[in-house]
C-alpha cells in the first residue's frame, strides 16, 4: 500500500509542473504588454514610453521568457508569487485569507452536499420508481436547473429583505454562511445524490444482498452494506466536489460579496492582474491534483484489486 | 420512507428557521439607516492602497482623509490649507501662506516642511506623475517660514493652482508615514488632514472613517462613514432595500451601481432621495484623423457620423434622461468652453449629402457606400465592461446603417482600448473627458499626447495651429488672449469633428430621505461628505 501511495504521488509531480508551464505561457499570450496592463492596472493616468520601459526593468520582464519561468517557479516552490500588479501588496498576503474564507465555505458546504446526497441517494434508491424517489428527483432537478444567481437573488430578496433575517452579503457572522451555503449545497446535491442513488441501485441486485435477504438479514443492515459497497464509487466523486466547489464558487461568491477566491479571480482578471491570476489557477490546478491523488489512493486502499492493477 | 423525508425535510427547514430566528432581532440594528449618524456607501472595488501619491487608490475616499493647499470650487480657486497665496510677477513662483490650525490625524503639525517634503515625495517619483503638467514644471519647493512656502516652476504655467487642488497628488500625508523619506514604495500609515480618520481597512470588505474631531473646518456632523464591498446591480440593490446600505453614488468611471429601475423603485419607498449634479463630463466617440487607410481619416466622413448620432434618443432610451444629449466636446458649464460653435443635431440627410460630396456613392443596389472600390467601413470599439456603451454602439450602428455606413463593432477591455489609443491602431472608439475640475486644461493637453488623443489629432489639416495653440494657451499670463486661444481650439477640433460628443455625464447620489446637505465638488471622483449631516 505504502509503495502505491509513493508511486501514485510521484506521478502528480510532471503533471504539476506542466501546470505550471502552461499556467505562466497563457498568460503571456495575452495581446497586450504586461508592463502597460501594471501601469493601467495601478490607475497611472497618463502612460509614457519612458515609464513602460522603467516598468519592465523594474520588473524584470526584458529577460527572455525561459529564464522568467523558472524564476517564477523558484520563487513559487518558495511560496512566494510575486506581488500584485493593482495593489502591491504580495500575491500571497491577498490570497491566503481568500483561500482561507473560501475553504471555509467549501468545507461547510461540503458536509452539507454530502450528508443530503447520501441521505437523499439512500432514500430515492430504497423508494425506486416509487412516489417519494420521483419527488425527490423531480424537485432536485428543478433546484439544480435554476441558475445560482437567480436562486441566490431570490433567497436573498425572501430571507433578507422580506423577512430581514439574515444579511444579504459579505462575511460578518455565522448567518453569513447560510444563504451562500444553501445556494452552493442545492447546485450540487441534486447532481451527486444521483451518484450515490444509481450506485446504490446497481448494488442492490447484487449476490451478496440476495443472501443476505435469504439469511434473514434485517433490511437495514443490508442498506447499510449496499451503502457501504455504494460509497466505494461516490468516494472519488465526493473527493472531487471539494476542489470542484473551490473553484466554482465565483457566482455565488460575487452575489454575496464572499471576500474569497471567486470574488479575487474575478477583480484580478478583469485588472488583468496576472501575478493574482497565476496563483489562482496554480492553488486551483494544485488542488484538483492533491485530491485526485487522494481519492485514488483511498479508493486503493479500500479495494486491493485497484493497487494491483497498477503494479 | 414518506416519513422519512418528511422528516428530514422539516427538520432542514426548522434548523433553517432556528438558525436565522434566534438571532434574527440583531440583523435590522446592523442596518445603517437606523443609526442616523452613520452612512455606509456601497463600492464596487476595495478602497485600495490609500497612498495619495500613488493612483490605485479609491478618490472618494482619498478626498476624505487627504486635503491640497487650494480647492476648486464652482466661483474658482479657494483656499483651503493655504489661505492665501501670492504669484510674482513673471508667474514662475508661487508662495502660499498655509493655515496654522491644522494638524495631520496622527498629531503631527501641517506646516511648511510638511508641505516640501510632500511635495518632493511627489517629484522623486516623477515619471507617473506626467500626466500632470505641473509635475514637469516644478523646480524646487522652498521653507520660507514656518507657515509660508515656496514652489518655484520653470516657467509660467496658469493651471497651476487648478493641479494643486486636485485629489491627487499634490495631497498630503504625515511625514511620519514616509518609509525612508518617501512615499513611492508605499507609506507606513495614512494619516491626512482630512474631515474625516480611515480607521479600519479589511481587504475586500469593508473601510471606516471616522470623524476628525480636530478637523481645522469643525468637525463633521455625520460621524461615521463606511465603504462597504459589494458587487453592482442586484446584490447592492437588495442591501440598499435591507438597509445594510444607505448611499451609493456614481462610481470613478461614470457609472452607476444599480440601473435607473432600481433607482426608481427605492424612490417610491420613500426612504430615499435621488440627486444628480450637473453635467461632468462628456461621452463621446473619438475619430483617428491620422490612419489614412481608414474612411475615418476624412473630415466629411466623421461629420456625416456626427449627423447619423441621435443624442435624444440615446439619452432618453438608453439613458432614461439620467444623461442629457451633448453638443460639443465640453459642456458650457466648463472653464473657457463657452463657445459659439457649429451645431450638428440628427439630420440623416445632411449625412448623406455629405457622403456623397466626398465621393462616397451608393452603387447600384449596395447598401454600403464606396469610392475608388472602397467600402465606407469602421470599426467601432466599446468598453467590453460597460453595456451603456455596448446598447450605445448597436443604436448607432443601425442608423449609420441607414446612411450607407459599414460599423463593425468590436468590445474589449478597457486597458486593451486605451492601448489601441496610444498605438493608434483604431476608426472609432468610446472614451470620455476628464470631468470638470480638469477641463479644459486636462483633455486638452491630452490632445498633444502620444498615450492619449495625439493620433485622434494629428490628422487634421490645421494640427500644427492647434498645437502651437495648446502650447501657448498653457502658459499665457494673460487671460483675454488665453479666452481666445481656448475658443480657437475648441473651433478647430469641432469643426474636424474629431470628438464627438454622445452625452453628458453627471454623478448620481442615492441617499437616505433624512440626509441633507448633499453636494458635489467641481469633480465626478469625489463628494464633500463632511457638509453632510442628519435631519
Amino acid at each position: 500500500m505504502i509503495s502505491y501511495i509513493i508511486k501514485r504521488s510521484l506521478l502528480s509531480i510532471p503533471l504539476l509542473v506542466i501546470i505550471t508551464f502552461l499556467t505562466f505561457g497563457l498568460n503571456h499570450l495575452s495581446p497586450l504588454d504586461p508592463a502597460e496592463v501594471i501601469l493601467h492596472a495601478q490607475g497611472v493616468p497618463a502612460i509614457t514610453d519612458e515609464l513602460i520601459a522603467e516598468t519592465k526593468a523594474a520588473l524584470g520582464m526584458d529577460r527572455p521568457f525561459l529564464l522568467r519561468y523558472m524564476h517564477w517557479l523558484v520563487s513559487c516552490l518558495q511560496l512566494d508569487f510575486g506581488s500584485s500588479y493593482v495593489t502591491g501588496k504580495t500575491v500571497g498576503s491577498l490570497l491566503a485569507p481568500a483561500f482561507l474564507n473560501t475553504l471555509k465555505l467549501t468545507l461547510v458546504s461540503a458536509a452539507a452536499i454530502i450528508v443530503l446526497s447520501i441521505g437523499l441517494g439512500v432514500i430515492s434508491a430504497r423508494r425506486e420508481g416509487k412516489m417519494t424517489d420521483k419527488a425527490i428527483r423531480g424537485v432536485s432537478f428543478f433546484l439544480t436547473s435554476m441558475p445560482p444567481y437567480w436562486l441566490a437573488a431570490l433567497m436573498v430578496w425572501y430571507f433578507s429583505v422580506q423577512l430581514d433575517l439574515l444579511p444579504t452579503s459579505g462575511m460578518d457572522s455565522f448567518k453569513s454562511y447560510i444563504l451562500p451555503v444553501i445556494v452552493i449545497t442545492i447546485s450540487f446535491t441534486g447532481i451527486y445524490f444521483r451518484i450515490v442513488r444509481s450506485a446504490m441501485l446497481s448494488n442492490m441486485n447484487e449476490d451478496y444482498v440476495l443472501y443476505g435477504r435469504a439469511c434473514g438479514l434485517p433490511e437495514q443492515k443490508i442498506t447499510l452494506h449496499i451503502l457501504k459497497n455504494s460509497l466505494q464509487v461516490a468516494i472519488s466523486v465526493f473527493c472531487m466536489a471539494i476542489p470542484i466547489i473551490l473553484g466554482s464558487t465565483v457566482v455565488v461568491e460575487n452575489i454575496f460579496a464572499w471576500p474569497g477566491l471567486g470574488t479575487l479571480s474575478v477583480k484580478a482578471i478583469v485588472s488583468r492582474d496576472f501575478p493574482i491570476i497565476q496563483a489562482y489557477v496554480l492553488v486551483l490546478a494544485i488542488a484538483f491534483v492533491l485530491f485526485n491523488t487522494a481519492s485514488d489512493i483511498i479508493n486503493a486502499a479500500m479495494n486491493p484489486k485497484l493497487r494491483k492493477a497498477t503494479k | 420512507m414518506t416519513r422519512t423525508i418528511a422528516v428530514l425535510l422539516t427538520a432542514f427547514i426548522v434548523s433553517i428557521v432556528l438558525l436565522t430566528g434566534c438571532s434574527g432581532g440583531n440583523a435590522a440594528k446592523t442596518g445603517a439607516a437606523d443609526s442616523g449618524k452613520e452612512l455606509v456607501y456601497a463600492t464596487a472595488k476595495d478602497i485600495n492602497d490609500m497612498n495619495p501619491h500613488l493612483y490605485p487608490g479609491s478618490l472618494p475616499a482619498q478626498g476624505m482623509v487627504y486635503e491640497s493647499l487650494v480647492e476648486n470650487t464652482e466661483e474658482g480657486i479657494k483656499p483651503l490649507l493655504a489661505e492665501s497665496w501670492d504669484v510674482s510677477e513673471d508667474g514662475k513662483v508661487y508662495t502660499f501662506h498655509l493655515r496654522k490650525d491644522v494638524k495631520f490625524h496622527d498629531g503631527e503639525p501641517f506646516n511648511a516642511e510638511a508641505v516640501k517634503k510632500n511635495i518632493e515625495a511627489v517629484q522623486s517619483n516623477a515619471s507617473k506623475h506626467s500626466w500632470i503638467k505641473l509635475s514637469t514644471k516644478i523646480v524646487s519647493a522652498n521653507v520660507l517660514d514656518e507657515f509660508a512656502f515656496e514652489l518655484v516652476l520653470s516657467e509660467p504655467y496658469y493651471p497651476t493652482l487648478l493641479e494643486l487642488s486636485m485629489t491627487r497628488p499634490y495631497v498630503f500625508i504625515s511625514p511620519k508615514d514616509f518609509v525612508n523619506g518617501e512615499t513611492k514604495d508605499g507609506v507606513s500609515g495614512h494619516h491626512g488632514t482630512g474631515p474625516y480618520k480611515l480607521t479600519e481597512q479589511k481587504t475586500d470588505q469593508y473601510a471606516t472613517f471616522e470623524a476628525n474631531e480636530n478637523y481645522w473646518g469643525g468637525a463633521p456632523k455625520v460621524n461615521k462613514i463606511t465603504a462597504k464591498v459589494l458587487p453592482a446591480g442586484e446584490t447592492t440593490f437588495l442591501a440598499l432595500q435591507k438597509g445594510e446600505v444607505n448611499f451609493i453614488f456614481t462610481d470613478d468611471r461614470g457609472s452607476d451601481s444599480i440601473d435607473v429601475d432600481a433607482m426608481n423603485q427605492l424612490m417610491d419607498s420613500g426612504d430615499f432621495q435621488l440627486v444628480r449634479s450637473k453635467a461632468m463630463n462628456t461621452k463621446m466617440i473619438v475619430a483617428n484623423s491620422s490612419k489614412s487607410d481608414s474612411p475615418a481619416h476624412e473630415t466629411a466622413v466623421r461629420e456625416a457620423i456626427w449627423y447619423s448620432i441621435d443624442r435624444e434618443t440615446i439619452s432618453k432610451q438608453i439613458f432614461n434622461g439620467t444623461e442629457t444629449a451633448a453638443n460639443t466636446l465640453f459642456s458650457p458649464n466648463v472653464n473657457y468652453a463657452n463657445v459659439e460653435l457649429k451645431k450638428r443635431g440628427f439630420d440623416l440627410d445632411t449625412a448623406k449629402q455629405l457622403l456623397e460630396k466626398a465621393g462616397w456613392l451608393l452603387e447600384g443596389g449596395s447598401e454600403i457606400r464606396t469610392k475608388d472600390g472602397k467600402p465606407l467601413a469602421m470599426k467601432l470599439y466599446y468598453d467590453v465592461n460597460s453595456s451603456s456603451q455596448k446598447s450605445e454602439a448597436e443604436f448607432i450602428q443601425s442608423t449609420l446603417k441607414k446612411a450607407g455606413v459599414q460599423l463593425e463593432l468590436v468590445g474589449e477591455e478597457s486597458s486593451s482600448i486605451a492601448n489601441r489609443r496610444a498605438t493608434g491602431d483604431y476608426d472609432l472608439l468610446f472614451n470620455q473627458t476628464w470631468g470638470l475640475a480638469y477641463d479644459p486644461q486636462s483633455t486638452i493637453s491630452a490632445f498633444t499626447s502620444e498615450s492619449a488623443y495625439y493620433h485622434t489629432t494629428s490628422g487634421i489639416s490645421k494640427a500644427d495651429e492647434l498645437y502651437k495653440n495648446i502650447d501657448e494657451v498653457m502658459v499665457t499670463l494673460d487671460e483675454k488672449k488665453r479666452k481666445a486661444l481656448y475658443a480657437n481650439i475648441l473651433t478647430i477640433v469641432h469643426n474636424e469633428a474629431v470628438f464627438i460628443p454622445l452625452t453628458n455625464g453627471s454623478v448620481t447620489i442615492v441617499a437616505p430621505t433624512s440626509l441633507q446637505g448633499i453636494s458635489f465638488k467641481q469633480t465626478q471622483f469625489e463628494l464633500p461628505f463632511e457638509r453632510m449631516y442628519f435631519e
